[in-house]
Protein backbone atom coordinates (compact mmCIF):
# COMPACT_ATOMS: atom_id res chain seq x y z
CA UNK A 1 0.00 0.00 0.00
CA UNK A 2 2.85 2.33 0.44
CA UNK A 3 4.56 1.59 -2.26
CA UNK A 4 0.98 2.17 -4.39
CA UNK A 5 0.73 5.76 -2.52
CA UNK A 6 4.35 6.51 -2.43
CA UNK A 7 3.68 6.57 -6.60
CA UNK A 8 0.73 8.52 -6.63
CA UNK A 9 2.14 11.04 -4.44
CA UNK A 10 4.98 10.78 -6.86
CA UNK A 11 2.89 11.72 -9.68
CA UNK A 12 1.25 15.06 -7.73
CA UNK A 13 4.62 16.22 -6.33
CA UNK A 14 6.88 15.37 -9.09
CA UNK A 15 7.44 19.00 -10.23
CA UNK A 16 7.84 20.27 -6.83
CA UNK A 17 10.69 17.49 -6.20
CA UNK A 18 12.47 17.93 -9.20
CA UNK A 19 12.94 21.84 -8.89
CA UNK A 20 13.91 21.66 -5.56
CA UNK A 21 16.01 19.04 -6.12
CA UNK A 22 17.72 21.18 -8.85
CA UNK A 23 17.18 24.51 -6.86
CA UNK A 24 18.82 22.60 -3.95
CA UNK A 25 21.52 21.19 -5.81
CA UNK A 26 22.72 24.44 -7.47
CA UNK A 27 22.73 26.94 -4.11
CA UNK A 28 25.49 25.95 -2.88
CA UNK A 29 27.61 25.69 -5.93
CA UNK A 30 26.64 29.17 -6.89
CA UNK A 31 27.32 30.29 -3.42
CA UNK A 32 30.87 29.82 -3.50
CA UNK A 33 31.09 30.80 -7.53
CA UNK A 34 33.70 33.47 -7.00
CA UNK A 35 36.16 31.01 -4.64
CA UNK A 36 35.65 28.45 -7.32
CA UNK A 37 37.53 30.52 -10.03
CA UNK A 38 41.04 29.94 -10.79
CA UNK A 39 42.09 33.68 -10.30
CA UNK A 40 40.27 34.12 -7.08
CA UNK A 41 43.25 35.78 -4.88
CA UNK A 42 43.16 33.97 -1.06
CA UNK A 43 42.85 37.79 0.30
CA UNK A 44 39.18 37.28 -0.67
CA UNK A 45 37.92 34.99 2.46
CA UNK A 46 36.09 38.09 4.03
CA UNK A 47 33.86 38.28 0.70
CA UNK A 48 33.54 34.47 0.09
CA UNK A 49 32.23 34.64 3.86
CA UNK A 50 29.80 37.30 2.88
CA UNK A 51 28.83 35.67 -0.17
CA UNK A 52 28.12 32.29 1.43
CA UNK A 53 26.29 33.60 4.12
CA UNK A 54 24.51 35.76 1.86
CA UNK A 55 23.18 33.17 0.06
CA UNK A 56 22.91 31.05 2.90
CA UNK A 57 19.60 32.78 3.32
CA UNK A 58 17.68 31.13 0.79
CA UNK A 59 18.74 27.35 2.18
CA UNK A 60 15.83 28.14 5.28
CA UNK A 61 13.29 29.61 2.51
CA UNK A 62 13.94 26.74 0.26
CA UNK A 63 13.84 23.95 2.96
CA UNK A 64 10.26 25.99 3.75
CA UNK A 65 8.52 26.17 0.44
CA UNK A 66 9.81 22.54 -0.15
CA UNK A 67 7.88 21.01 3.04
CA UNK A 68 5.14 23.81 2.24
CA UNK A 69 4.83 22.93 -1.40
CA UNK A 70 4.89 18.94 -0.44
CA UNK A 71 2.47 19.26 2.41
CA UNK A 72 -0.35 21.20 -0.09
CA UNK A 73 0.29 18.99 -2.87
CA UNK A 74 -0.02 15.88 -0.60
CA UNK A 75 -3.81 16.84 0.65
CA UNK A 76 -5.04 18.44 -2.31
CA UNK A 77 -6.45 15.39 -3.96
CA UNK A 78 -7.75 14.43 -0.62
CA UNK A 79 -9.61 17.50 -0.28
CA UNK A 80 -10.66 18.07 -3.78
CA UNK A 81 -12.14 14.04 -3.85
CA UNK A 82 -13.51 14.77 -0.28
CA UNK A 83 -12.17 12.32 1.45
CA UNK A 84 -14.02 9.53 -0.03
CA UNK A 85 -11.42 7.50 -1.04
CA UNK A 86 -9.74 7.30 2.04
CA UNK A 87 -12.79 6.86 3.47
CA UNK A 88 -12.79 3.55 1.23
CA UNK A 89 -9.74 2.19 2.28
CA UNK A 90 -9.81 -0.36 4.99
CA UNK A 91 -7.32 0.86 7.24
CA UNK A 92 -7.91 3.23 10.29
CA UNK A 93 -7.22 7.14 9.53
CA UNK A 94 -4.13 7.19 11.60
CA UNK A 95 -2.92 4.57 9.27
CA UNK A 96 -3.96 6.06 6.71
CA UNK A 97 -2.44 9.44 7.64
CA UNK A 98 0.84 8.24 8.92
CA UNK A 99 1.22 6.20 5.13
CA UNK A 100 0.87 9.95 3.17
CA UNK A 101 3.10 11.28 5.64
CA UNK A 102 5.48 8.76 5.07
CA UNK A 103 5.46 8.77 1.39
CA UNK A 104 5.79 12.90 1.53
CA UNK A 105 9.02 12.61 3.46
CA UNK A 106 10.57 10.14 1.00
CA UNK A 107 9.77 12.09 -1.62
CA UNK A 108 11.96 14.81 -0.04
CA UNK A 109 14.74 12.94 0.22
CA UNK A 110 15.35 13.51 -3.45
CA UNK A 111 15.94 17.10 -2.87
CA UNK A 112 17.81 17.01 0.53
CA UNK A 113 20.31 14.28 -1.15
CA UNK A 114 20.60 16.87 -3.99
CA UNK A 115 21.91 19.43 -1.88
CA UNK A 116 24.31 17.55 -0.38
CA UNK A 117 25.82 16.16 -3.20
CA UNK A 118 25.71 19.94 -4.65
CA UNK A 119 27.66 21.39 -1.31
CA UNK A 120 30.16 18.50 -1.19
CA UNK A 121 31.11 18.99 -4.72
CA UNK A 122 31.13 23.15 -3.58
CA UNK A 123 33.30 22.43 -1.10
CA UNK A 124 35.47 20.42 -3.10
CA UNK A 125 35.78 22.79 -6.49
CA UNK A 126 36.23 26.44 -4.13
CA UNK A 127 39.66 27.50 -3.45
CA UNK A 128 39.03 27.98 0.22
CA UNK A 129 41.45 30.12 2.03
CA UNK A 130 43.55 29.36 4.85
CA UNK A 131 41.58 29.47 8.06
CA UNK A 132 38.60 28.63 6.78
CA UNK A 133 36.42 25.32 6.22
CA UNK A 134 33.69 23.61 4.10
CA UNK A 135 30.46 21.89 6.59
CA UNK A 136 29.07 20.31 3.65
CA UNK A 137 27.86 17.75 5.99
CA UNK A 138 26.40 19.45 8.94
CA UNK A 139 24.76 21.79 6.03
CA UNK A 140 22.76 19.13 4.77
CA UNK A 141 21.77 17.74 8.02
CA UNK A 142 20.09 21.32 9.10
CA UNK A 143 18.46 21.59 5.96
CA UNK A 144 17.45 17.31 6.14
CA UNK A 145 15.68 18.66 9.59
CA UNK A 146 14.14 21.87 8.76
CA UNK A 147 12.71 20.50 5.48
CA UNK A 148 11.44 17.65 7.71
CA UNK A 149 10.45 20.44 10.32
CA UNK A 150 8.48 22.56 7.56
CA UNK A 151 6.78 19.30 6.29
CA UNK A 152 5.39 18.14 9.74
CA UNK A 153 4.08 21.56 10.16
CA UNK A 154 2.25 22.32 6.80
CA UNK A 155 1.27 18.66 6.76
CA UNK A 156 -0.57 19.12 10.09
CA UNK A 157 -2.76 22.11 9.25
CA UNK A 158 -3.36 20.59 5.73
CA UNK A 159 -4.75 17.98 7.69
CA UNK A 160 -6.64 19.63 9.64
CA UNK A 161 -10.23 20.77 9.08
CA UNK A 162 -11.13 24.75 8.15
CA UNK A 163 -12.46 25.06 12.18
CA UNK A 164 -8.52 24.14 13.17
CA UNK A 165 -7.29 26.67 10.61
CA UNK A 166 -9.53 29.38 11.90
CA UNK A 167 -8.75 28.39 15.95
CA UNK A 168 -4.83 28.76 14.38
CA UNK A 169 -5.39 32.53 12.86
CA UNK A 170 -7.90 33.25 15.70
CA UNK A 171 -5.16 32.50 18.64
CA UNK A 172 -2.28 34.39 16.36
CA UNK A 173 -4.85 37.44 15.56
CA UNK A 174 -5.62 37.34 19.67
CA UNK A 175 -1.76 37.70 20.17
CA UNK A 176 -1.43 40.56 18.17
CA UNK A 177 -4.61 42.21 19.33
CA UNK A 178 -3.38 41.95 22.93
CA UNK A 179 -0.38 43.24 21.89
CA UNK A 180 -1.79 46.57 19.84
CA UNK A 181 -3.58 46.98 23.39
CA UNK A 182 -0.91 47.01 25.54
CA UNK A 183 0.35 49.75 23.29
CA UNK A 184 -2.00 51.94 22.90
CA UNK A 185 -2.72 51.25 26.97
CA UNK A 186 0.78 52.11 27.51
CA UNK A 187 1.65 48.84 29.29
CA UNK A 188 5.13 47.76 29.02
CA UNK A 189 4.28 44.28 27.81
CA UNK A 190 6.09 42.49 24.82
CA UNK A 191 4.32 39.28 24.41
CA UNK A 192 5.45 39.30 20.81
CA UNK A 193 9.00 39.41 21.59
CA UNK A 194 8.79 36.66 24.37
CA UNK A 195 6.87 34.65 22.16
CA UNK A 196 9.59 35.43 19.25
CA UNK A 197 11.95 34.67 21.58
CA UNK A 198 10.18 31.10 22.16
CA UNK A 199 9.36 30.46 18.97
CA UNK A 200 12.66 31.42 16.70
CA UNK A 201 15.07 29.98 19.99
CA UNK A 202 16.35 27.14 20.88
CA UNK A 203 14.54 24.58 21.80
CA UNK A 204 11.76 26.07 19.77
CA UNK A 205 10.09 24.47 17.09
CA UNK A 206 11.12 26.88 14.17
CA UNK A 207 14.63 27.61 15.77
CA UNK A 208 16.03 25.42 13.08
CA UNK A 209 15.53 27.64 10.98
CA UNK A 210 17.53 31.05 12.38
CA UNK A 211 20.81 31.72 12.67
CA UNK A 212 23.50 31.70 9.86
CA UNK A 213 23.60 28.57 7.42
CA UNK A 214 27.16 28.47 5.96
CA UNK A 215 28.54 26.07 3.81
CA UNK A 216 31.76 27.90 4.30
CA UNK A 217 33.09 28.96 7.53
CA UNK A 218 36.27 29.80 10.23
CA UNK B 1 58.34 137.68 32.39
CA UNK B 2 55.21 136.89 30.55
CA UNK B 3 56.82 133.85 29.43
CA UNK B 4 57.95 132.81 32.52
CA UNK B 5 54.14 133.59 33.89
CA UNK B 6 52.41 131.45 31.67
CA UNK B 7 54.76 128.32 31.96
CA UNK B 8 54.21 128.69 35.53
CA UNK B 9 50.49 128.60 35.13
CA UNK B 10 50.85 126.02 32.43
CA UNK B 11 52.73 123.56 34.78
CA UNK B 12 50.54 123.98 37.45
CA UNK B 13 47.76 123.32 35.23
CA UNK B 14 49.62 119.83 34.32
CA UNK B 15 49.94 119.54 37.68
CA UNK B 16 46.85 119.62 38.93
CA UNK B 17 45.00 117.28 35.93
CA UNK B 18 47.85 114.67 36.72
CA UNK B 19 47.27 114.77 40.49
CA UNK B 20 42.99 114.56 39.63
CA UNK B 21 43.43 111.39 37.33
CA UNK B 22 45.50 109.85 39.82
CA UNK B 23 43.05 110.27 42.25
CA UNK B 24 40.40 109.44 40.27
CA UNK B 25 41.65 105.83 39.51
CA UNK B 26 42.97 104.96 42.61
CA UNK B 27 39.53 105.77 43.91
CA UNK B 28 38.20 103.27 41.05
CA UNK B 29 40.65 100.78 41.73
CA UNK B 30 39.64 100.99 45.60
CA UNK B 31 35.64 100.48 44.08
CA UNK B 32 36.64 97.63 42.26
CA UNK B 33 38.92 96.25 44.88
CA UNK B 34 36.00 96.52 47.21
CA UNK B 35 33.66 94.62 44.54
CA UNK B 36 35.85 92.05 43.91
CA UNK B 37 36.91 91.24 47.87
CA UNK B 38 32.97 91.03 47.86
CA UNK B 39 32.29 88.87 44.72
CA UNK B 40 35.03 86.75 46.13
CA UNK B 41 33.42 86.20 49.86
CA UNK B 42 29.98 85.54 48.05
CA UNK B 43 32.32 82.97 45.84
CA UNK B 44 34.00 82.05 48.83
CA UNK B 45 30.57 81.23 50.98
CA UNK B 46 28.63 79.00 47.37
CA UNK B 47 31.64 76.90 47.55
CA UNK B 48 31.83 76.82 51.16
CA UNK B 49 28.12 75.81 51.01
CA UNK B 50 27.91 73.54 47.83
CA UNK B 51 31.41 71.72 49.01
CA UNK B 52 29.55 71.39 52.63
CA UNK B 53 26.30 69.89 50.37
CA UNK B 54 28.73 67.32 48.50
CA UNK B 55 30.32 66.24 51.30
CA UNK B 56 27.36 65.61 53.12
CA UNK B 57 25.53 64.57 50.18
CA UNK B 58 28.19 61.45 48.95
CA UNK B 59 29.11 58.20 49.70
CA UNK B 60 32.61 56.95 49.25
CA UNK B 61 32.90 52.78 48.39
CA UNK B 62 36.56 51.06 49.11
CA UNK B 63 37.22 47.80 47.65
CA UNK B 64 41.29 47.30 47.32
CA UNK B 65 42.48 50.63 46.30
CA UNK B 66 39.33 51.25 43.87
CA UNK B 67 37.23 54.60 45.39
CA UNK B 68 33.99 55.27 44.39
CA UNK B 69 32.63 58.82 45.56
CA UNK B 70 29.15 58.27 45.03
CA UNK B 71 25.32 59.93 45.88
CA UNK B 72 23.47 58.16 47.90
CA UNK B 73 21.49 55.56 46.34
CA UNK B 74 20.52 51.88 46.51
CA UNK B 75 23.07 50.68 43.71
CA UNK B 76 24.45 47.59 44.00
CA UNK B 77 28.04 49.54 43.65
CA UNK B 78 29.88 47.88 46.09
CA UNK B 79 29.24 44.68 44.74
CA UNK B 80 30.21 45.60 41.35
CA UNK B 81 33.40 47.44 42.37
CA UNK B 82 33.81 44.33 44.19
CA UNK B 83 33.88 41.73 40.72
CA UNK B 84 35.79 44.69 38.99
CA UNK B 85 38.68 45.53 40.96
CA UNK B 86 39.97 42.37 40.96
CA UNK B 87 40.42 42.44 36.77
CA UNK B 88 41.65 45.87 37.49
CA UNK B 89 43.93 44.71 39.70
CA UNK B 90 45.06 42.04 37.53
CA UNK B 91 45.61 44.09 34.64
CA UNK B 92 47.48 47.34 36.23
CA UNK B 93 49.20 45.61 39.11
CA UNK B 94 51.06 47.94 41.18
CA UNK B 95 49.77 50.70 39.40
CA UNK B 96 46.22 49.80 40.43
CA UNK B 97 47.14 51.78 43.31
CA UNK B 98 46.44 55.37 41.57
CA UNK B 99 43.07 54.03 41.84
CA UNK B 100 43.08 55.64 45.55
CA UNK B 101 43.84 59.06 44.71
CA UNK B 102 41.74 59.17 41.60
CA UNK B 103 37.84 57.94 42.51
CA UNK B 104 35.28 57.17 40.60
CA UNK B 105 32.81 60.29 40.64
CA UNK B 106 28.95 58.54 40.15
CA UNK B 107 25.94 60.02 40.41
CA UNK B 108 23.12 56.87 40.46
CA UNK B 109 19.48 58.28 39.38
CA UNK B 110 16.17 57.44 40.09
CA UNK B 111 14.95 55.78 36.74
CA UNK B 112 11.42 55.31 37.40
CA UNK B 113 10.57 59.36 38.67
CA UNK B 114 11.02 62.70 36.97
CA UNK B 115 12.75 63.74 40.05
CA UNK B 116 15.77 65.77 38.86
CA UNK B 117 19.12 64.17 38.96
CA UNK B 118 22.06 64.50 41.45
CA UNK B 119 24.38 67.10 40.49
CA UNK B 120 27.87 66.31 40.76
CA UNK B 121 30.16 68.07 38.45
CA UNK B 122 32.34 65.22 35.97
CA UNK B 123 30.41 62.26 37.79
CA UNK B 124 29.04 59.50 35.54
CA UNK B 125 25.37 59.31 35.35
CA UNK B 126 23.66 56.15 35.61
CA UNK B 127 19.97 54.79 36.94
CA UNK B 128 20.41 53.27 40.13
CA UNK B 129 18.59 50.06 39.21
CA UNK B 130 21.28 48.86 36.81
CA UNK B 131 22.75 45.37 37.41
CA UNK B 132 25.64 44.58 39.33
CA UNK B 133 27.10 42.82 35.78
CA UNK B 134 26.53 45.90 34.09
CA UNK B 135 28.05 48.06 36.82
CA UNK B 136 30.96 46.14 36.86
CA UNK B 137 31.47 46.97 33.13
CA UNK B 138 30.81 50.19 33.71
CA UNK B 139 33.76 50.73 36.15
CA UNK B 140 35.82 48.38 33.82
CA UNK B 141 35.09 50.72 30.66
CA UNK B 142 35.95 54.02 32.86
CA UNK B 143 39.09 53.22 35.22
CA UNK B 144 40.25 56.09 36.05
CA UNK B 145 44.23 55.26 35.51
CA UNK B 146 46.66 57.92 34.70
CA UNK B 147 46.31 58.00 30.81
CA UNK B 148 49.49 56.32 29.27
CA UNK B 149 51.47 58.29 26.85
CA UNK B 150 50.60 59.65 23.88
CA UNK B 151 53.11 56.95 21.54
CA UNK B 152 51.27 54.11 23.69
CA UNK B 153 47.99 55.28 22.68
CA UNK B 154 48.34 56.06 19.03
CA UNK B 155 49.63 53.01 18.58
CA UNK B 156 47.60 50.67 20.33
CA UNK B 157 43.86 52.94 19.80
CA UNK B 158 43.09 54.07 22.95
CA UNK B 159 43.96 53.36 26.44
CA UNK B 160 45.07 50.24 27.89
CA UNK B 161 41.48 49.01 29.63
CA UNK B 162 40.39 45.53 30.77
CA UNK B 163 38.83 43.35 27.80
CA UNK B 164 35.51 42.71 29.27
CA UNK B 165 34.93 39.39 27.23
CA UNK B 166 39.12 38.11 26.45
CA UNK B 167 37.00 34.90 25.01
CA UNK B 168 34.99 36.77 22.22
CA UNK B 169 37.54 39.54 21.97
CA UNK B 170 40.16 36.86 20.63
CA UNK B 171 37.67 35.06 18.28
CA UNK B 172 37.16 38.41 16.93
CA UNK B 173 40.68 39.18 16.43
CA UNK B 174 41.18 34.71 14.52
CA UNK B 175 38.25 35.97 12.47
CA UNK B 176 40.54 39.37 11.15
CA UNK B 177 43.52 37.13 11.14
CA UNK B 178 41.86 35.05 8.63
CA UNK B 179 39.44 37.55 6.46
CA UNK B 180 41.48 40.32 6.71
CA UNK B 181 42.58 41.76 3.32
CA UNK B 182 46.34 42.11 4.40
CA UNK B 183 49.01 39.67 3.19
CA UNK B 184 50.71 40.34 6.51
CA UNK B 185 47.61 39.45 8.36
CA UNK B 186 46.76 35.87 6.50
CA UNK B 187 51.37 34.94 6.76
CA UNK B 188 50.69 36.00 10.64
CA UNK B 189 47.56 33.29 10.90
CA UNK B 190 50.27 30.91 8.60
CA UNK B 191 52.83 31.37 11.51
CA UNK B 192 55.45 34.07 9.87
CA UNK B 193 55.94 35.78 13.22
CA UNK B 194 57.61 38.68 11.24
CA UNK B 195 54.54 39.35 9.92
CA UNK B 196 52.69 39.43 12.89
CA UNK B 197 54.84 42.25 13.93
CA UNK B 198 54.17 44.15 11.13
CA UNK B 199 50.36 43.19 11.37
CA UNK B 200 50.23 44.44 14.83
CA UNK B 201 51.91 47.50 12.91
CA UNK B 202 54.69 46.78 15.80
CA UNK B 203 57.82 47.16 12.79
CA UNK B 204 58.85 50.79 13.03
CA UNK B 205 59.15 51.28 9.44
CA UNK B 206 59.35 54.58 7.51
CA UNK B 207 56.70 52.84 4.99
CA UNK B 208 53.38 51.55 6.99
CA UNK B 209 51.92 51.36 3.70
CA UNK B 210 54.63 48.89 1.97
CA UNK B 211 54.86 46.84 5.14
CA UNK B 212 50.78 46.39 6.00
CA UNK B 213 50.17 46.33 2.51
CA UNK B 214 52.76 44.67 0.33
CA UNK B 215 51.12 43.64 -2.35
CA UNK B 216 48.92 45.15 -5.46
CA UNK B 217 45.88 43.57 -5.03
CA UNK B 218 45.76 44.52 -1.69
CA UNK B 219 46.29 48.30 -2.10
CA UNK B 220 44.17 48.46 -4.85
CA UNK B 221 41.19 46.60 -2.78
CA UNK B 222 42.09 49.38 -0.27
CA UNK B 223 41.72 52.06 -2.22
CA UNK B 224 38.25 50.79 -3.56
CA UNK B 225 36.79 49.20 -0.31
CA UNK B 226 37.92 51.64 2.16
CA UNK B 227 38.57 55.33 0.16
CA UNK B 228 36.31 54.99 -2.83
CA UNK B 229 33.37 57.94 -1.56
CA UNK B 230 37.07 59.49 -0.34
CA UNK B 231 39.01 59.89 -3.75
CA UNK B 232 36.25 60.74 -5.22
CA UNK B 233 35.07 63.63 -3.74
CA UNK B 234 37.58 65.02 -1.94
CA UNK B 235 39.23 67.95 -2.94
CA UNK B 236 36.75 68.66 -5.93
CA UNK B 237 37.25 65.27 -6.97
CA UNK B 238 40.91 66.20 -7.39
CA UNK B 239 42.29 62.56 -7.39
CA UNK B 240 39.41 61.11 -9.27
CA UNK B 241 41.52 60.15 -12.58
CA UNK B 242 43.97 58.66 -9.52
CA UNK B 243 41.34 56.54 -8.65
CA UNK B 244 40.31 55.68 -12.31
CA UNK B 245 44.15 54.74 -12.98
CA UNK B 246 44.10 52.77 -9.97
CA UNK B 247 40.94 50.88 -10.99
CA UNK B 248 42.68 50.47 -14.44
CA UNK B 249 45.60 48.71 -12.99
CA UNK B 250 48.02 51.41 -12.12
CA UNK B 251 49.69 50.69 -9.13
CA UNK B 252 51.49 53.52 -9.06
CA UNK B 253 48.78 55.45 -9.09
CA UNK B 254 47.02 53.47 -6.35
CA UNK B 255 50.24 54.23 -4.13
CA UNK B 256 50.10 57.55 -4.65
CA UNK B 257 46.62 57.90 -3.70
CA UNK B 258 47.46 56.13 -0.55
CA UNK B 259 50.48 58.02 0.37
CA UNK B 260 47.93 61.26 -0.12
CA UNK B 261 45.98 59.98 2.79
CA UNK B 262 46.70 62.19 6.15
CA UNK B 263 48.85 60.98 8.69
CA UNK B 264 47.72 58.21 10.68
CA UNK B 265 44.55 57.71 8.18
CA UNK B 266 45.79 54.50 6.78
CA UNK B 267 44.03 51.57 7.97
CA UNK B 268 46.13 49.38 9.90
CA UNK B 269 45.88 45.29 8.96
CA UNK B 270 44.06 44.58 12.48
CA UNK B 271 42.44 46.34 15.26
CA UNK B 272 42.26 47.82 18.18
CA UNK B 273 41.12 44.25 19.94
CA UNK B 274 44.21 42.53 18.14
CA UNK B 275 46.37 44.83 19.42
CA UNK B 276 44.96 44.99 23.09
CA UNK B 277 44.97 41.10 23.25
CA UNK B 278 49.09 41.51 23.19
CA UNK B 279 48.99 44.04 25.55
CA UNK B 280 47.06 41.89 27.59
CA UNK B 281 49.52 39.10 27.34
CA UNK B 282 52.49 41.38 27.54
CA UNK B 283 50.95 42.38 31.50
CA UNK B 284 49.79 39.21 32.24
CA UNK B 285 53.39 37.72 31.82
CA UNK B 286 55.28 40.75 33.17
CA UNK B 287 53.71 40.08 36.57
CA UNK B 288 52.67 42.77 38.68
CA UNK B 289 55.20 45.48 37.56
CA UNK B 290 54.16 45.08 34.15
CA UNK B 291 51.96 47.99 33.67
CA UNK B 292 54.34 50.12 35.58
CA UNK B 293 57.20 48.88 33.22
CA UNK B 294 54.90 49.55 30.19
CA UNK B 295 54.26 52.90 30.77
CA UNK B 296 57.67 53.87 32.22
CA UNK B 297 59.40 54.01 28.93
CA UNK B 298 57.76 56.56 26.74
CA UNK B 299 60.86 57.09 24.48
CA UNK B 300 61.43 53.61 23.49
CA UNK B 301 59.55 51.61 20.58
CA UNK B 302 56.39 50.13 21.31
CA UNK B 303 58.22 46.71 20.63
CA UNK B 304 60.81 46.96 23.02
CA UNK B 305 58.44 48.31 25.70
CA UNK B 306 56.23 45.65 25.61
CA UNK B 307 58.70 43.03 25.53
CA UNK B 308 60.08 44.72 28.61
CA UNK B 309 57.04 44.92 29.96
CA UNK B 310 56.30 40.78 29.59
CA UNK B 311 59.84 39.87 30.27
CA UNK B 312 60.60 38.26 27.10
CA UNK B 313 61.75 38.46 23.97
CA UNK B 314 59.36 40.75 21.43
CA UNK B 315 59.07 37.10 19.31
CA UNK B 316 58.47 35.10 22.18
CA UNK B 317 55.48 37.36 23.07
CA UNK B 318 53.88 37.33 19.48
CA UNK B 319 54.47 34.05 19.47
CA UNK B 320 52.25 33.73 22.43
CA UNK B 321 49.76 36.07 20.96
CA UNK B 322 49.37 34.22 18.36
CA UNK B 323 48.76 30.97 20.02
CA UNK B 324 46.03 32.42 22.34
CA UNK B 325 44.67 33.89 19.06
CA UNK B 326 44.21 30.51 17.26
CA UNK B 327 43.06 28.55 20.09
CA UNK B 328 40.28 30.62 20.83
CA UNK B 329 39.17 29.51 17.19
CA UNK B 330 35.54 30.80 17.18
CA UNK B 331 32.61 27.54 16.96
CA UNK B 332 31.45 27.72 13.53
CA UNK B 333 28.01 28.04 13.31
CA UNK B 334 25.99 24.76 13.80
CA UNK B 335 23.45 22.99 15.60
CA UNK B 336 23.75 22.67 19.44
CA UNK B 337 24.54 18.70 20.80
CA UNK B 338 20.87 18.30 21.10
CA UNK B 339 19.26 20.95 18.37
CA UNK B 340 18.68 17.59 15.65
CA UNK B 341 16.72 15.58 18.78
CA UNK B 342 14.84 18.59 19.48
CA UNK B 343 13.73 19.58 15.35
CA UNK B 344 13.11 15.78 15.44
CA UNK B 345 10.47 15.98 18.59
CA UNK B 346 9.20 19.01 16.64
CA UNK B 347 8.85 17.27 13.44
CA UNK B 348 7.03 14.17 15.77
CA UNK B 349 4.98 16.91 17.54
CA UNK B 350 3.36 18.06 14.44
CA UNK B 351 2.92 14.39 12.70
CA UNK B 352 0.84 13.61 15.57
CA UNK B 353 -1.08 16.40 15.68
CA UNK B 354 -2.21 15.41 12.22
CA UNK B 355 -2.76 12.17 13.25
CA UNK B 356 -5.24 13.28 15.69
CA UNK B 357 -6.99 15.76 13.01
CA UNK B 358 -10.43 15.89 13.13
CA UNK B 359 -11.62 15.67 9.73
CA UNK B 360 -12.98 12.15 9.47
CA UNK B 361 -15.17 12.82 12.68
CA UNK B 362 -18.42 12.35 12.54
CA UNK B 363 -19.89 16.14 13.60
Amino acid sequence: MFRVMLYSQWKWCRLIVVLGSVAGFALPLVSVQGAARADSSPLQAGELLQAVQSWGTLYPVLAAALGLLVAIATWAPDHRGRHVHALSLPVPRWRYVLLRFSAGAVLLAAPILALSAGAVLATWSATIPAGLQGYPVALAIRFALAVLLAYAVFFAVSAGTARTAGIILAVIGSVILVQVVASVANVDFDLLGKLQVAVLNWPGPLAIFTGRWMLIDV
Amino acid sequence: MCLCLVTMIAAMAAGRLAGQSVERLQVRADSLLREWRRASALADMVDSLKHGRAAGGTDTISVGALRIVATPSPARLREAAARAWPVIDSLYGSEAQQLAQRPYLIAPYDPDTTSPKPMLRGAIQVPWDKDVASLAMLLLTNVPIGRPDRALQNWLGGSVLPIIHPLQARAAVYVQLVTAPSQAARSCFLGVIGDCRNALALSESPDPLQQWYPSTGERRALVFRSFAEYFGYSDHGAHKSGLQQCGAGSDAACTELLRSLPPGALPRPLTYDARAALVQVALRLGGRAAYHRLVATPGEPIADRLAGAAGVSGDSLVSLWRSEILAARPAPVTLPPWGPWAALGWTAVFAVCALRSSRWRAS
